[in-house]
């Protein structure tokens, strides 16, 4: 019973990470209809960022996470401009080609100028404490608060706020919002903006209980594309409940399983899912 | 008020629109005429600044438009209730028109009135205005989708064939709501193949065929034009 309340922690922590990479991932997709394979080179990009800024320049762990938030914020936003915008007229096959393109150079970048090591991030959440009997580290508890808080924040900036429904608008209509007088350009970088700044947190906040290297985002990602074909593309809530599905099915799967066939089984999920309902727990008519 | 200049539209190397010439006055109702495929939309898209014109002008109150995106225009003044509708199917009805005055946003006040009118306009909305804009009928849709477009005080509204697939009587509502928001002081461009309901309320029209126009002149005298009684009122 113990174990099975630990795990079930485990798969929350697992699970919060998650449904943030998802969260990102999802938005982008809402707007301009392209999976964007990089994001993983943004989680990537924010945890060596994170991981910079608290070893090299000494900065505390919350700086250095707002540092990397905007840096990979920006990364997102210098994507949309360089990459995605000029190529909005292409064939959709282009974007896909251009998302790889992106995700192998910034992996080039970070091994040439971080090298291939893996590190390990420092937490002033080291300690551990007991709730109920059960054993937790302070890292593993800040992960479920820092992105329940997150989303509920994100949560409200496109449900009750003008600027944050233009995205939601544009998603389900990028000509109805441009003919409301939204600009349609400006929504996409404010989207990529977020999207980074998503896998930045994600990162700083995993980071330290997994590793920091240049391949951390790949694992990631496609665990992230499971969880929104799951959920249904495009959709914010079906990443969330993704998120955590695949957190859960993970953390007891490798206790209850094997843990050595842990990653497989968002996988089989996928299988599953593209099976029984191909459009997703939360599916969008429509697109 | 909205001058087009020899306006010519391609799409590719195709060109949709050619030679256009357009005269709308404040205060009027002035309708385009034509079959689907005969460029009515084309010129709606390229006013609204969708599509860039490929030669000749856009003026509107005396300046050039033609190359302002098209979130500028509707800040212009000028507001576009499209062919298809374009709603945001998930949101609300009220999300919708709240959106629809998004250049206002700033104006709390202003949405909350203009919000208030729409609902005076159209009684039903008000009823459904938790509900998905998505779950409405075909009839309550272009409903919401004249009142979002409202929401922004357009000047000049462009209205494309708000009665495609509605039934006779909720076309002759959607009239005579048109006569109403042109009477409180909007200009409106409509295009239509209703030509008889149509030709009714506007002071004056032209007749689009293969991408130009071939006739025009004020509601009365197309009314009794042979061709036009022949082409598209059917008597």
């Amino acid at each position: 019973m113990e174990i099975l309340i630990q795990q079930l922690f485990n798969g929350l922590t697992i699970g919060s990470v998650y449904a943030l990479v998802a969260l990102g991932l999802t938005l982008v997709y809402g707007i301009l209809h392209i999976p964007n394979f990089a994001h993983g080179a943004l989680y990537m990009m924010g945890g060596y960022i994170t991981w910079m800024m608290m070893t090299d320049f000494g900065l505390h762990y919350w700086v250095a996470i707002i540092i990397s938030i905007i840096v990979a914020g920006l990364l997102g936003v210098l994507m949309e401009r360089l990459v995605f915008h000029p190529l909005r007229e292409a064939p959709p096959i282009h974007d896909k080609i251009a998302a790889i393109g992106i995700m192998l150079f910034l992996e080039a970048f970070a091994q040439y100028y971080w090298g291939a090591e893996y590190q390990s991030m420092p937490t002033p959440y080291g300690q551990v404490v007991q709730i109920f009997g059960l054993t937790l580290t302070m890292q593993r508890i800040l992960i479920v608060v820092s992105a329940v808080v997150v989303m509920l924040l994100l949560y409200v900036f496109l449900k009750k706020t003008f600027i944050g429904s233009t995205i939601i608008a544009m998603s389900q209509d990028r000509e109805g919002a441009n003919l409301v007088g939204i600009n349609t350009n400006k929504v996409a970088m404010l989207t990529f903006l977020i999207s980074g700044g998503l896998a930045a947190i994600a990162a700083s906040l995993s980071a330290p209980i997994n590793l920091v290297f240049p391949g951390m985002g790949q694992l990631v990602i496609l665990k992230a594309f499971v969880i929104i074909i799951l959920g249904g593309m495009g959709s914010i809530p079906g990443a969330i409940v993704g998120g955590y599905i695949l957190g859960f099915s993970e953390s007891l799967g490798a206790t209850y399983i094997s843990n050595d066939y842990k990653d497989i089984i968002a996988f089989i999920i996928l299988v599953i899912i593209l099976t029984v309902k191909p459009t997703g727990l939360f599916s969008r008519g429509g697109h | 008020m909205l001058s087009l200049k020899n306006v010519a539209v391609k799409y590719g190397s195709f060109t949709a629109v050619h030679d256009v010439n357009i005269e709308v006055t404040s205060g009027e109702i002035v309708v385009l005429l034509g079959s689907n495929g005969a460029g009515k939309s084309t010129v709606f898209r390229t006013i609204s600044g969708l599509n860039k014109p490929s030669a000749g002008d856009v003026l509107f109150e005396g300046n050039k438009i033609n190359r302002r995106s098209a979130d500028q225009i509707v800040q212009f003044g000028i507001g576009q209730c499209p062919e298809g509708r374009k709603l945001f199917p998930a949101m609300t009805v009220q999300e919708n028109l709240r959106m629809g005055g998004y250049v206002h946003r700033r104006k709390r006040d202003e949405i909350k009135h203009s919000l208030e009118h729409v609902f005076e306009l159209f009684p039903i909305l008000k009823e459904k205005r938790n509900d998905a804009a998505g779950s409405l009928s075909g009839g309550q849709q272009q409903m919401l989708a004249i009142g979002r477009t409202l929401m922004s005080k357009p000047k000049l509204m462009l209205l494309d064939e708000p009665s495609v697939g509605l039934a006779p009587l909720i076309v002759e509502q959607m009239f005579e709501v048109i006569q109403k928001i042109n009477k409180e002081g909007t200009t409106i461009l409509l295009a239509e193949q209703n030509a008889n309901a149509a030709l009714k309320i506007a002071d004056k029209g032209y007749v689009f065929e293969n991408g130009t126009i071939v006739l025009e002149g004020t509601s009365e005298d197309l009314f009794a034009n042979d061709e036009v009684r022949k082409a598209y009122i059917g008597a």
